[in-house]
């Protein structure tokens, strides 16, 4: 099983989407986890997370976008020229950081230039940077206009008891990954990090309901291979954008096992569950906008401080590692304060700027991996 | 940072310079012309405030000034509030509580200081900060987190949503210096009731977190004579907007910069109205003559630059086009958006308007005024929906009858750099010949000045443009 859920992390398309398309289901994409995927799903659409994986170029990443930006959108709108994205019927662009949200004009414009690579549902959801009653509200009003939007172009209805069922199939989920956190924490570590993040990447690329099965039966099966990895350094990853297997796989080839992350292709995107007791989209609204685990809220420092700090000490870690990718200018400055603050308490720290796509870094990334686990060792 | 950069506090040198700088006209012509012999790293920058005539001492004054309030506030019982250029100041004036603003205070730095503020932007990286951080924070920043400045009480600003990379300048400061911070968060829309609303109290909720930090009500009383000061500014601005549409222009190039950061950071004060009245003398009287502001009083090309403008050593930007003869005809900082601009013609849903009817409009108003700030406004949404960046450029580029439009931006611009290909593209396509720089506009590691001019004479000569001479 961890096998097929390898295949699904390691390419943009796979099997289930596959099926999903050929039974003329609908697909939305959307880059940023604060998009509320059970709206997508009570439309009886398929929420499908936007990735950069396989990129081999950017030249059409390039031709859009400037010269000072983030790597993880390009290789999103590369994929998306090269026509890497053709099952996609809708995508949904954030405002998670300046150059995500620009990812909506260079999608329109490449658009205009290339045909056919525009889904015929393309929508801008902005998302506010802070919590507060009002904030709330505004997102409340937001999400409610995206589901118009959806109805109306999808010609569907999504109703209340929809909403309910799809965020009660959510949360089934959420805590079924916050199991596999459980065991990835326990002292005789069975699953290393690089299948524990294909899983989490599976959770946002195929039919929630199929993952759920997916995941039930491989926590079965992880917890009976008893193929324990005691002894090896635990790390924890922190910081951008992270679904390069590849890059997990480097970190673990030194000696190490990743048995924890703070990212939101990781634990930041299961971490709290969205109450099932109230009204569905208030709920929704207050779950993705309150879980205040990415940098673009500003002003959060010290809770997402403690957050790192109650997930090391939960998972026993070693030592971590703070990364960002290049001109993620967010996670890039906290990994700084953070790597001052958690060295301060004793917990080893390495940052590392890194770019996203095609690991062309390999020997670089070793060279620091190996030396930091000198020093852990 | 090397030990003789920590001998001295580096707003205290800021202020050193500028202050000796504003008196150097104090005395007779003969003196400040001798002056200039002994000053050989500061004679340009001088010379080129100075030649403007009473609007450069004024200037002068004002900064110098300014930078005396930091230095003596805390000494006068005052709060220091850390913020952005694109915060609007009055509410902080209102509550007498000092505006530090990282960008301006490290445009000085780099216009002054001979090796420009290099140290200080790279101290911020040896303690965390990113080095692709925008330098416009970074270059005073620095001199903050190396504890070489007054240190602020409060930080507040109002970039989430709007600029990343700014927004998270402040954060970082407030996490690395534990200052308390607030954070004006704006919608990727502007004109709408629900925007409106969001503005309104979000606005208040900074009202009570101010209130919260220096123990002070928001007195009515004081808050309505900052507005009074700033109507009486709006009026005056929107004057020198009107004559900017002049062929030639009359407004010499420098007086961008002038009109810019006086908003910035004296908007409210009595200190401001008098250069603007200042500045529009000469400019009216320039317009009666029908001449152009430049040094040469010809008009060659007219250029637009529609983000920031090159803020490096010396004012070389402005001198460079008063060698060239081009206008300055404004850029995204120079736009404001008050009730009666000339730009905002069919477009009043996008102005604010200063109301003293009530604490309640007053508050309102100030809310608007800061959600229409420059880049606040135009940046928020994406760049090709209507009040945004590429409606509001075509809009003044024509109103100003621009040749041509520029942009100048730093590093840090994720939000602009996200587009601004598909943005020149789209320039271009309404016939307006535009040129991206790749500079970064505060630090001149990044391509040198010389580069930037020779892209800029090329740009010029290939297109064709400046022949109206």
């Amino acid at each position: 099983m961890i096998a097929e859920i390898r295949d699904i992390a390691y390419s943009v398309n796979n099997r289930y989407v596959e099926t999903w398309k050929n039974g003329g289901n609908k697909v939305v994409g959307f880059p940023c986890t604060f998009v509320p995927e059970e709206i997508l799903h009570a439309a009886g659409i398929l929420p499908f997370r936007l990735r950069g994986v396989g990129t081999k170029t950017l030249s059409i990443g390039d031709t859009y976008y400037g010269p000072v930006i983030c790597s993880f959108p390009k290789c999103i709108l590369q994929l998306a020229g090269q026509g890497d994205y053709s099952f996609l019927d809708g995508t949904i662009i954030t405002n998670g950081c300046d150059s995500m949200r620009r990812l909506d004009e260079c999608w329109r414009k490449a658009g205009e230039d290339i045909e056919g690579i525009l889904p015929g549902f393309f929508y801008y959801f902005g998302v506010p940077h802070k919590v507060t009653d009002y904030s709330i509200r505004w997102f409340v009003d937001e999400i409610r206009e995206l589901l118009s939007a959806l109805e109306g172009h999808f010609e569907t209805e999504i109703t209340e008891q929809a909403l309910k069922q799809s965020i009660e199939i959510y949360n089934t989920g959420r805590k079924l990954l916050r199991k596999l956190d459980g065991i990835r924490a326990s002292d005789d570590v069975v699953i290393n990090g690089e299948d524990a993040m294909a899983i989490i990447i599976a959770s946002s690329s195929m039919p929630r309901e199929d993952f759920n099965t997916l995941l039930e039966a491989t926590l079965s099966e992880v917890k009976k291979s008893g193929a324990g990895m005691a002894g090896k350094k635990r790390l924890m990853i922190v910081g951008s954008a992270n679904d390069d297997l590849d890059f997990i796989r480097l970190i673990e080839d030194s000696g190490a096992v990743v048995v924890a992350d703070t990212m939101c292709f990781g634990s930041k995107s299961y971490v709290d569950l969205v109450d099932e007791t109230t009204d569905p989209v208030d709920a929704l609204a207050r779950r993705y906008l309150s879980h205040s685990y990415c940098p673009r809220m500003f002003g959060y420092y010290k809770e997402r401080l403690d957050y790192i700090r109650k997930k090391a000490a939960a998972a026993r870690i070693d030592g971590i590692i703070l990364q960002n990718i290049r001109f993620c200018d967010l996670h890039g400055s906290e990994n700084g304060i953070f790597e001052r603050d958690l060295e301060a308490e004793g917990i080893p720290c390495m940052r590392m700027e890194r770019e996203y796509g095609p690991l062309v870094e390999t020997g670089r990334i070793k060279m620091r991996v190996d030396a930091f686990m000198e020093r852990i060792s | 940072m090397r030990k003789e950069t920590k001998e001295y506090n580096y707003d205290w040198m800021l202020w050193s310079i500028i202050d000796n700088a504003a008196k150097t006209c104090d005395g007779s012509r003969k003196e400040y012309e001798s002056l200039l012999g002994l000053i050989p790293h500061l004679r340009d920058l001088l010379h080129t405030i100075i030649s403007q005539g009473e609007p450069g001492i004024l200037l002068l004054k004002l900064l110098a000034g300014y930078l005396k309030k930091i230095l003596t506030a805390h000494d006068e019982g005052k709060k220091i509030a850390m913020t952005t250029f694109c915060f609007a100041p009055p509410i902080l004036y209102a509550f007498d509580v000092v505006p530090l603003l990282l960008e301006p205070i490290t445009g000085l730095g780099t216009f002054i200081l001979r090796r420009g503020t290099a140290e200080y932007l790279d101290y911020c990286c040896e303690v965390g900060f990113t080095e692709t951080s925008c330098s416009s924070q970074r270059g005073s920043l620095g001199a903050y987190l190396a504890g070489l400045a007054t240190r602020p009480d409060l930080i507040v600003c109002d970039s989430p949503g709007i600029c990343d990379t700014n927004a998270n300048s402040y954060a970082f400061a407030s996490a690395y210096l534990g200052i308390p911070f607030y954070q004006l968060n704006h919608p990727p829309s502007l004109t709408d009731e629900r925007s409106r609303r969001y503005h309104t109290e979000d606005f208040r909720n900074m009202i009570a977190f101010i209130e919260e930090q220096t123990g002070n009500k928001l007195d009515q009383d004081r808050l309505r004579e900052v507005i009074e000061e700033i109507k009486i500014q709006d009026k005056l601005i929107c004057e020198l907007t009107d004559l900017q549409q002049l062929i030639p222009s009359p407004m010499p190039s420098i007086y961008n910069l002038f009109l810019y950061s006086g908003v910035f950071l004296f908007n409210g004060t009595k200190g401001f109205t008098r250069l603007l009245r200042s500045m529009l003398k000469k400019v009216r009287t320039n317009a009666e003559k029908g001449i152009a502001g430049t040094r040469s009083t010809g008009e060659r090309a007219r250029g637009f630059f529609s983000y920031i403008d090159h803020y490096t050593t010396d004012l070389r930007f402005w001198q460079w086009l008063d060698a060239n003869d081009i206008s300055h005809l404004g850029c995204i900082l120079s736009s404001f958006w008050q009730e009666g601009a000339a730009y905002a013609v069919d477009r009043e849903d996008a102005t604010y308007r200063m109301s003293t009817d009530s604490m309640e409009s007053m508050i309102d108003s100030l809310a608007a005024q800061m959600s229409r700030m420059p880049m606040v406004k135009s940046i928020r949404g994406p760049y090709d929906a209507p009040n945004m960046w590429l409606d509001d450029t075509l809009n003044m580029a024509r109103l100003f009858k621009a040749d041509f439009v520029s942009y100048f931006g730093t590093i840090g611009c994720r939000n602009t750099w996200g587009m601004v290909k598909s943005y020149a593209r789209d320039l271009e396509r309404h016939g307006i010949p535009t040129l991206i720089l790749y500079s970064d506009s505060f630090d001149d590691r990044v391509q040198s000045w010389e580069a930037v001019t020779d892209k800029m004479s090329e740009f010029i000569h290939l297109r064709g443009i400046g022949k109206r001479l």
